[in-house]
């Protein structure tokens, strides 16, 4: 198998060195599992991308663009205190409504996944502890795919016989899922989680970086516990602190994030928080630099 | 105000945002002089500096000066525009 990380870390270093460097740095101590599961990821995006007459080049270009809107937003955010959107309506506008927006900055997100140390731990975090939590369940649902990683890692660690489903409200990322995870054994649904009916019950829900993306993020967490059969688990990540074109709730600090799991109804089963950067916690909390966080939460009984 | 007055200035807030009692910068001074004055604290301290002097920076001009000097000259022309 080609070592992909390495090809995708030279490329970046053809445009952007000290990005190259910065990355190299993050990922030196991560495990040996890093460079399997990035590899076996990235070699499904490359045959996506080949299927549709692109290389990784293109996919290389879209990450940098993303890049440089992060660091563009990082600055407004600094100055500001807040996203610079905060409505559904605005993002629709200015990213789920501009094909070319969605292009690059969906297909930076699929790259960053293995790049950036922090969402390896988060994904490492998930595929070391969904066994024990989805504990003997029947079906699996994932609302809002994405790239389809997690997803993708399920489906290697679960029984063959469970019943996998991705909903997403966006046609370009269900495609984008449905193209790099490339398996006949997903039920994709092209639909809003709140069309949902109550029948719809599931041992294990995942939903990865949406909260941030909506102006109710309650209302959802409520929806899901619908969805949750009694002693379901739900796995969920959403960050702190990170400026991205089409984040609109802004979570401040973790203790923001595990309240509103409180007030849905929910407990924390385990959690993991990963700051964007090496840094302290101190450091990044004066900084407001991006903290991430994942848990695996289940309905208070 | 004159330069020294601005580097009097922007010495503050560097010292607020690094935690740095002691610290004394001049228009010399680069990132490479100052301890924790990296790409995350870069971001903090110009925002500092836009607060303090009352001007903006757009991202070409934040990830372009050399040194203290270079951001004092541009904070002097902002301000006497």
């Amino acid at each position: 198998m080609k070592n992909y990380t390495e090809i995708l870390l030279n490329k970046i270093d053809e445009k952007n060195p000290g990005h190259a460097k910065k990355l190299r740095d993050n990922t030196a101590d991560l495990d040996a599992d890093y460079a399997i599961t990035g590899n076996l990821f990235f070699e499904k995006y490359e045959n996506y991308l080949l299927s549709e007459s692109l290389t990784l080049d293109f996919g290389i270009d879209c990450y940098l663009k993303m890049l440089e809107d992060m660091q563009e937003l990082r600055i407004k955010f600094i100055q500001s205190g807040s996203y610079i959107n905060t409505s559904f309506e605005e993002v629709e506008k200015s990213v789920y409504a501009n094909p070319e927006v969605m292009t690059y900055h969906m297909h930076g997100l699929v790259l960053a996944q293995f790049l950036w140390f922090d969402q390896y731990e988060r994904i490492k975090f998930f595929r070391e502890n969904l066994i024990r939590h989805f504990n003997h369940g029947r079906n699996y649902l994932e609302i809002g795919g994405g790239h389809g990683l997690y997803i993708n890692e399920a489906m290697k660690l679960l029984p063959a016989q469970t019943q996998f489903d991705l909903v997403d409200i966006s046609e370009s990322s269900l495609l984008l899922a449905k193209g790099i995870i490339n398996t006949a054994n997903i039920n994709y649904y092209l639909k809003n989680i709140f069309d949902f009916t109550n029948e719809d019950q599931y041992d294990f829900v995942t939903i990865g970086e949406v909260l941030e993306h909506i102006e109710n993020p309650l209302a959802l967490l409520k929806k899901i516990s619908n969805h949750l059969t009694e002693d379901g688990v739900c796995y969920i990540t959403t960050p702190v602190n990170a400026p991205m074109i089409d984040h609109i709730y802004l979570f401040n600090n973790e203790e923001e994030i595990r309240a509103l799991f409180r007030e849905a109804g929910f407990d924390i089963v385990e959690e993991k928080v990963v700051i964007s950067e090496k840094i302290t916690d101190a450091k990044a909390r004066k900084a407001k630099v991006p903290v991430m966080y994942a848990a695996f939460i289940k309905k208070v009984k | 105000m004159n330069i020294e007055e601005i580097i009097t200035g922007m010495n503050e807030v560097f010292k607020d945002v690094l935690e740095i009692d002691d610290l004394s910068i001049n228009a010399d001074t680069t990132a490479n002089d100052v301890e924790d004055w990296d790409s995350i604290n870069h971001i903090i301290i110009v925002v500092g500096i836009e607060k303090r002097f009352n001007v903006k920076f757009n991202s070409d001009e934040i990830h372009a000066f050399k040194n203290v000097g270079e951001m004092a000259d541009t904070i002097k022309l902002k301000m006497t525009a």
